[in-house]
């Protein structure tokens, strides 16, 4: 910024080695220009002492006439004006004139180097062809003149004598004499230097070592070090000598420290001196004398030497091409005095050092610039910016100290101070008199006004900047950008201000750094609100009332700002509308019930957690969530999908991570990578080629690393630096409260949500009023929905208590769900009956209605009214999703045995389905399924129920003989688990009045436990013949364990019997072999069957047998057989054959047949089989009759009657059982043949059943082995 | 103050801010977050300039009138700073090296401390007793 | 890291830890996978922080990469990285002829379908040990014939 129009001069120095020349001045002057000239141009090595590095160098002298006085007095130890060499010039060439003149010249000439311990001289003698053609006469051979002098005076050290011959000829001879000479300067020179300048430094250490003894002088050394200093200068030797300022320097600044630490020097008394002149460093002279001359004499204050050395320091960097070195030195320098200062407890007048520094900064910086073209500035700024910075602070702080800082100007205390102040400055020194910019000009103008002084700070801090963001040193350029904002606060020009401020915010909040955010939000509050700002204004203070940096006196002052605002009387149709994060923060929602899917019209509450950063609690008029509403198709779908997103139960946590202190790592905003592992298999053989860990989500990663790598910023402070102007969107559903109160820290707030339509809510944005402000949370992320579903009512039925019993009246629980449907007066339910199924509509039935949580809140009576045809259950009236739950009493009536019921057509057309009883696999009750239709009134479909009871009983029955005697039994078995009173058994026949069933039966009630049987016998007992089939029914009461005689119900059980009456008769007779008393075992002995018809054949029987009458005789053909399953016997011969019996009563037939016990002892007689033998017929007649098949599988009952004939017939014969099982089938299969067919129980009465016969062993005691066929 | 310390995480927000005495906590956060600049400058200057062996140690950021910011940065891209008053002179150079030694050692215990995430600001008993430590004899 | 021994026997014993519960549905697989890589990840960050302490400054990231090849591995296992590869943009492959966690397991195609759980620790440790030097990357790994396996490190750029 400097303008370029005076550029300072460097000054170099122009003192060199002084080099005396004694002899012909005349001939010295004619060479002095080449020796001038010449001596520099080589190069010599100069070795030197305290094994420091050899250098080449340069030599160059200043030759002076040889004077006395030039030689150094005793103890001078100036070494500039020293002489380190001494030459002698000749050019005589005759003996006469050496002897005559010259050589007393010389004598004088070493005497009085002698005197003065000079031992650097040389003596040169210069020949030349024409002087020798001067004077022909006594030509004496070159070499003697030289000789002599050598002769003369140097005594075995020859070389202090030098020729150069022909010096002012052209010719290669000269050349090498003069080279050779110039070489011997230069080697005396250098040996000079080393002798002289090492004495120097060794008296200069022995000084030094002086210096904690009394009378030494800090000054004193100064100077004498700094004659070191200017000699190494003088010999181009800058490094050298600006060690030596570094070295004083160094010691100053430790004294200066031990001061501090307690010893003082007394000569630092001088530099505790009160500063009087703060003129700043002077950089634009190489030496400043009147400074040095001020630290000579002991009189230059701290200031005045530090800037001295100062500018020693950056004349020599720079003479090293170090410009940048200046800079930082300067920058330490100044710091350093300033502290140096406060050590010593100099006395400064305040704003002085600012002045000082102030000025110091510009001149560095000058000086910089002039050695410098503006490419290398630039590049350069980190160097230099420092001292702009420097130099801006300082002159606001003096801007403020001198009322220049503030709108109203100056008070005169102020102008004052100024006018002390720039007493100190002094006069403007010479060598910027002209320069308009001069540092010096600038401060004073500064000074001098207003509106100057913002020009020049405006200035310096606008560079400053620039430099800085240059650079990229941003957060430094933010800093002075925030000063500089200070100051146009002061000046009351918050606008300007408010930039700088918000622009440092940003990077505070984005590096999260809250005390600065604080502090700077703080001033922009105070801006906005200067700029009246309000929505702003109101945003920050907010925003600052929740801020845990501050005191609570502070954020309360700020939130009450909010309220009081909030507060104003006024419109409140405008609203200001802030960021709820600046508020208050919704940390947690939770829905009641937590499933957050309720029925239509259902009560669904929104519990909000919000933590409310305010330090005092607020009201707020109404606290609203706004709602999207969609419609969804497929209820039940949606709303699992909804309970995926939502979190665990109802519960969405949010997770604002904006904890007070610490920012958060970025991190938290990335995905977490997803790995899995993965198979190469090779596709021929499919073995494993490879296995790896792979990432699933690498794109996912790499892209969001992009997006968020711009903005790591610690979501530590709210990230609104301005009101982000959110809108609350109106018009759309809502969750309201209206007057809640916010506590500090965590409220819990219930919202009730809509809950109308069915379909899909998702919460949007929250909203909060406190009067005209407004606080928005624009987006409710993670998202939150409930849903609302409506359901179609539903009738269901149940039993009371498993299982259902059927036969016995039975409670079933009717459940109502009324889902969407209002239940009205005059609704009911029809239920059309059944005669299998009657319900009994009790009076004192009522109904409950419960609500969806299942409490209880209503209960009624019902009123049923029965008809014929439909039983109609009328309904109270029922609100919708709520529960309606009654009983009733229903009665399944058992289906008794084989009644055949035609298929009759109901009233509404429909086949009436008739129960069937099946048996079930986990329940040895037969089961029956019984099923009601009930009309709805929310339907035009009538409702199918359906119910299933259990039969509790088993029974059998079955026909036994004795002779001709009947007996029918039934057997009755409890198959449920509960016990009953069984009452008055009854067996009746229908048709046969004559009929007698006389009971054997002694108990008229009994107890028939669970899983228990009863038997029951009844003898028939007719008059004059008996029926070939009976039809019986079993009848008896029963009821469940001690009840009152009312609770028996009836239980039937109908079974018909066939072919009752006995027609054969078989007799057996073993007798023993001839002569012997008993069998014995393994002797043959006799069988005799004898079987005899008792009756007359009757009719049936005839049409019967008719088929079989081939032959014309009335006959029927038996067929016997004896057959020994336990194989006692051994049946010899023929053990079965046909009998042709007579169709007379009594007619009997005896079979005899060998038989031969194998055992001994009482054994039962071998069985003796009789059936019926048909021969064949082409018989087509007999068919498996329809009816009796459908009879068959339809009435299972049957049946089971069936086989349990033959179970109980197998009491009596095996063989039967099987053929009479499967009967039908066998004539199918055997039509043509001729074929057996057992009688019917009852039809055959065996007198030898189970009789025994002795049967002593074998006379001989051996059994014989007999093989039995 | 006489003496600050400060931790910066990798994304430059503090993970640990501490100053002897508060009136001036402001400032010295100022001075610290202004001092990351410097830090980053160096940093980023590793390799550019032949001389530096690139250590831990930033050395010096800068001089104020009134204090010294020194710096030290972890491979972790961690940064301590110490903030001393200049009028504090005793401190040499390697005195404040071993102050960063000592903090760094501490700082990795921290680290491998499991009750420790990675990131959040330092809430270490222990790293506290070190860095008070250090205020004691510096300060 | 005193022996690897103990160190081999704890990564055993949790990978069967965590693996061992449920082996069954891939989704399981690769979320235990996850959960092993990150807490590799962890110990990575931890253990880095350790081991960078008294070394200088990295100059970039390869100086980086050629830590964890040398200093951070041969803590681990005893032994350097045989070859490290880079494309110059962002990925490096490191491979490990003999990689230790492998190396008891088997030599050679036995038990490969199980060798990435065994990786995906050391995948972690990687990534943790790099993302505390300011490299943000993912680490996967890869193996054909055990105990030789490759990781893949792939940086994300800033």
């Amino acid at each position: 910024m400097e303008c370029q129009e005076e550029k300072p001069i460097i000054y170099t120095m122009e003192n060199k080695p002084i080099v005396t020349c004694a002899g012909d001045q005349e001939l010295f002057r004619s060479l002095y220009t080449t020796l001038a000239q010449q001596l520099p141009r080589e190069p010599m090595e100069w070795r030197r002492t305290y094994g420091r590095a050899p250098k080449m160098i340069h030599l160059e002298a200043n030759f002076v006439q040889f004077k006395e006085e030039l030689l150094p007095k005793e103890g001078n130890k100036a070494l500039l004006t020293f002489p380190f060499l001494h030459i002698y010039w000749t050019d005589c060439c005759d003996t006469e004139a050496y002897k005559g003149s010259v050589k007393e010249d010389m004598l004088r000439w070493q005497n009085s180097l002698r005197t003065h311990a000079s031992p650097d001289w040389v003596i040169i003698v210069v020949e030349s062809n024409d002087n020798k053609k001067k004077n022909k006469t006594n030509i004496l051979p070159r070499s003697s003149i030289v000789d002599k002098i050598r002769g003369d005076f140097c005594n075995k050290q020859n070389d202090r004598c030098v020729v150069l011959s022909d010096p002012l000829k052209d010719t290669s001879r000269s050349q090498e004499s003069w080279n050779s000479l110039l070489l011997k300067l230069r080697t005396l020179l250098l040996m000079s230097f080393t002798k002289n300048l090492g004495r120097f430094e060794d008296d200069m250490r022995t000084l030094r070592e002086k210096r904690t003894q009394p009378g030494w002088s800090f000054c004193e050394y100064f100077m004498v070090q700094e004659e070191l200093a200017f000699v190494f200068e003088m010999l181009q030797q800058f490094e050298d000598a600006l060690v030596q300022y570094d070295e004083l320097d160094a010691l100053f600044t430790q004294y200066v420290l031990n001061f501090g630490a307690g010893d003082t020097a007394n000569w630092l008394g001088s530099f505790c001196a009160p500063v009087r002149n703060w003129s700043g460093l002077l950089l634009r002279r190489p030496i400043d004398m009147e400074k040095r001359d001020g630290i000579q004499r002991g009189e230059a204050s701290l200031l005045d030497l530090r800037s001295y050395l100062f500018s020693r320091q950056c004349t020599l960097l720079i003479f090293l091409q170090r410009p940048w070195e200046v800079t930082l030195r300067a920058l330490e320098l100044l710091h350093n005095c300033v502290q140096e200062l406060r050590l010593l407890e100099v006395s400064v007048l305040e704003g002085a050092l600012d002045c000082w520094v102030f000025l110091s900064c510009l001149e560095v910086l000058h000086r910089i610039e002039g050695c410098c073209d503006q490419a290398q500035l630039a590049a350069n700024c980190s160097h230099t910016v420092g001292l702009w910075a420097y130099a801006t602070d300082k002159l606001k702080s003096l801007g403020e100290l001198c009322g220049l800082v503030s709108e109203k100007g100056p008070t005169s205390e102020d102008l004052n101070r100024t006018v002390d102040l720039l007493a100190g400055l002094g006069d403007e020194r010479p060598e910027t008199v002209h320069s308009l910019q001069s540092p010096y000009k600038k401060l004073k103008e500064a000074l001098s006004s207003v509106e100057a002084f913002e020009r020049h700070y405006l200035d310096l801090s606008h560079a400053a900047m620039e430099m800085y963001r240059a650079i990229g040193r941003l957060r430094s350029a933010r800093l002075v950008g925030k000063s500089l904002a200070e100051f146009y606060m002061r000046k009351g020009d918050a606008e300007r201000a408010e930039n700088f401020l918000q622009e440092a915010l940003k990077s505070y909040v984005s590096e999260g750094w809250s005390l600065p955010v604080t502090h700077t939000r703080r001033q922009i509050a105070e801006c906005q609100k200067l700029l009246g700002r309000t929505e702003d204004y109101l945003q920050t203070s907010a925003l600052l009332a929740g801020d845990v940096n501050l005191s609570t006196e502070e954020r309360k002052h700020f939130c009450q700002e909010v309220l009081t605002y909030a507060g104003k009387p006024g419109d409140q149709s405008h609203k200001v509308t802030l960021s709820m994060s600046v508020f208050t923060e919704l940390t947690r929602l939770q829905f009641h019930p937590a499933k957050a899917s309720v029925h239509s019209g259902a009560v669904l509450q929104v519990e909000l957690t919000l933590r409310c950063l305010m330090p005092v609690s607020v009201h707020l008029q109404q606290l609203a969530a706004s709602i999207h509403f969609e419609v969804n198709h497929g209820d039940t779908l949606r709303r699992s999908k909804g309970h995926q997103r939502q979190t665990n139960q109802g519960t969405v946590e949010f997770s604002l991570g904006s904890s007070a202190t610490g920012g958060m790592p970025a991190s938290a905003l990335v995905p977490s990578l997803e790995l899995d592992e993965v198979q190469d298999r090779s596709p021929t053989d499919n073995s494993l080629n490879s296995t790896a860990v792979v990432c699933r989500n690498t794109h996912l990663l790499m892209r969001l690393h992009d997006s968020s790598s711009s903005s790591s910023s610690p979501p530590d402070t709210p990230n609104c630096i301005n009101a982000a102007p959110v809108a609350m969107k109106e018009g759309a559903q809502m969750l309201k409260v209206q007057d809640v109160t916010l506590e500090p820290g965590n409220n819990s707030i219930i919202l009730t949500a809509p809950s109308e339509r069915p379909g899909t809510y998702i919460l949007r944005q929250l909203c909060v009023t406190v009067g005209h402000v407004q606080f928005v949370l624009p987006h409710i992320y993670p998202s939150v929905q409930y849903d609302v579903y409506s359901q179609e009512p539903q009738l269901t039925v149940e039993p009371l208590s498993e299982p259902l019993l059927a036969g016995l009246p039975q409670m079933v629980k009717f459940t109502l769900l009324t889902g969407h449907y209002a239940v009205k007066k005059g609704d009911a339910l029809q239920l059309s009956n059944t005669e299998t199924m009657p319900v009994f509509p009790s009076s004192s039935c009522s109904a409950c209605i419960l609500s969806p949580a299942d409490e209880l809140v209503g209960e009624s009576l019902l009123s049923i009214q029965a008809s014929e045809k439909v039983t109609s259950i009328s309904l109270p009236p029922t609100p919708p999703y709520h529960t309606l739950e009654f009983q009733l009493q229903v009665l399944c009536i058992i289906p008794s045995g084989s009644q055949r019921l035609p298929n009759e057509r109901l009233t509404n057309g429909e086949v009436r389905h008739r129960p069937r009883s099946y048996s079930h696999p986990d329940t040895p009750m037969a089961a029956i399924d019984q099923r009601m239709s009930i009309d709805c009134p929310w339907s035009i479909y009538s409702t199918l129920l359906a119910l299933t009871f259990y039969i509790p009983f088993k029974t059998k029955h079955s026909l036994l003989s004795a002779g001709n005697r009947k007996y029918i039994q039934v057997w009755l078995r409890n198959v449920s688990d509960v016990n009953f009173t069984l009452a008055d058994v009854k067996l009746s026949e229908k048709q046969q009045a004559s009929l007698e069933l006389q009971s054997l039966n002694t108990k008229t009630q009994q107890l028939l436990c669970s899983r228990h049987s009863v038997f029951c016998l009844w003898e028939v007992r007719w008059k004059d013949d008996l029926p070939l089939c009976l039809q019986c029914v079993f009848s008896a009461n029963f009821s469940p364990l001690n009840q009152d005689v009312s609770a028996f119900k009836p239980f039937h059980y109908q079974f018909q019997l066939e072919r009752v009456p006995t027609l054969y008769s078989v007799k057996a007779e073993i007798f023993p072999p001839a002569g012997e008393q008993h069998c014995r075992s393994g002797l043959l002995c006799g069988l005799e069957v004898c079987i005899t018809r008792l009756t007359e054949p009757a009719e049936a029987e005839l049409a019967e047998d008719s088929k079989t009458d081939s032959d014309g005789l009335k006959t029927t053909k038996l067929m016997y057989e004896v057959a020994d399953s336990s194989s006692n016997w051994a049946v010899c011969g023929r053990s079965s054959g046909t009998v042709s019996m007579p169709m007379a009563a009594n007619a009997t037939h005896k079979v005899q047949i060998e038989v031969m016990p194998l055992f001994a002892g009482h054994l039962p007689f071998p069985k003796i089989k009789v059936l019926k033998y048909l021969p064949h017929t082409p018989s087509t007649t007999i068919q498996p009759d329809p009816d009796s098949c459908l009879e068959n599988d339809s009435l299972s009952l049957l049946d089971k009657t069936l086989e349990d004939q033959g179970d109980t017939a197998s009491i009596r014969s095996r063989g039967s059982i099987h053929s009479v099982g499967s009967n039908e089938h066998q004539q199918q299969r055997s039509s043509t043949m001729p074929r057996l067919e057992p009688f019917s129980p009852g039809q055959v009465f065996n007198h030898s059943q189970s009789q025994q016969v002795l049967v002593l062993p074998a006379a001989d005691d051996h059994i014989i082995e007999v093989n039995a066929t | 103050w006489r003496v600050g310390i400060a931790v910066i995480a990798k994304e430059n927000y503090p993970l640990y801010i501490r100053s002897v005495a508060s009136q001036s906590e402001l400032k010295f956060h100022y001075t610290v977050h202004t001092s990351l600049d410097v830090v980053e400058e160096k940093i980023s200057a590793v390799g550019k300039s032949l001389g530096d062996q690139r250590e831990l140690y930033l050395g010096l950021l800068y001089p104020t009138e009134d204090y010294k910011v020194y710096g030290y940065v972890t491979n972790s891209k961690v940064k301590f700073v110490i903030v001393v008053d200049s009028s504090n002179t005793s401190l040499r150079d390697n005195e404040i090296r071993s102050m960063f030694r000592k903090l760094h050692n501490s700082f990795t215990d921290v680290m491998c401390n499991p009750f420790h995430n990675p990131g959040d600001p330092i809430q270490s008993k222990a790293f506290d007793g070190i860095v008070s430590g250090m205020m004691v004899q510096t300060g | 890291m005193a022996d690897e021994a103990p160190f081999q026997f704890l990564h055993s014993e949790v990978i069967q830890y965590v693996f061992g519960a449920s082996d069954s549905g891939d989704a399981e697989t690769g979320r235990n996978i996850t959960k092993v890589e990150s807490m590799g990840f962890r110990v990575g960050q931890g253990l880095i922080e350790r081991l960078t302490k008294e070394t200088s400054r990295f100059k970039d990231e390869l100086d980086v990469m050629k830590f964890i090849c040398k200093d951070f591995w041969t803590c681990l296992f005893k032994k350097q990285i045989d070859n490290l590869r880079t494309n110059h943009q962002g990925i490096y492959v490191l491979q490990d002829s003999k990689f230790q966690l492998l190396s008891h397991l088997s030599a050679g195609k036995q038990y490969l379908d199980q060798a990435p759980k065994y990786l995906a620790f050391t995948c972690g440790l990687v990534r943790g040990a790099l993302s505390n030097l300011g490299v943000k990357s993912i680490v996967t790994a890869e193996v054909s014939i055990m105990p030789a396996c490759k990781f893949q490190v792939m940086i994300q750029k800033i």
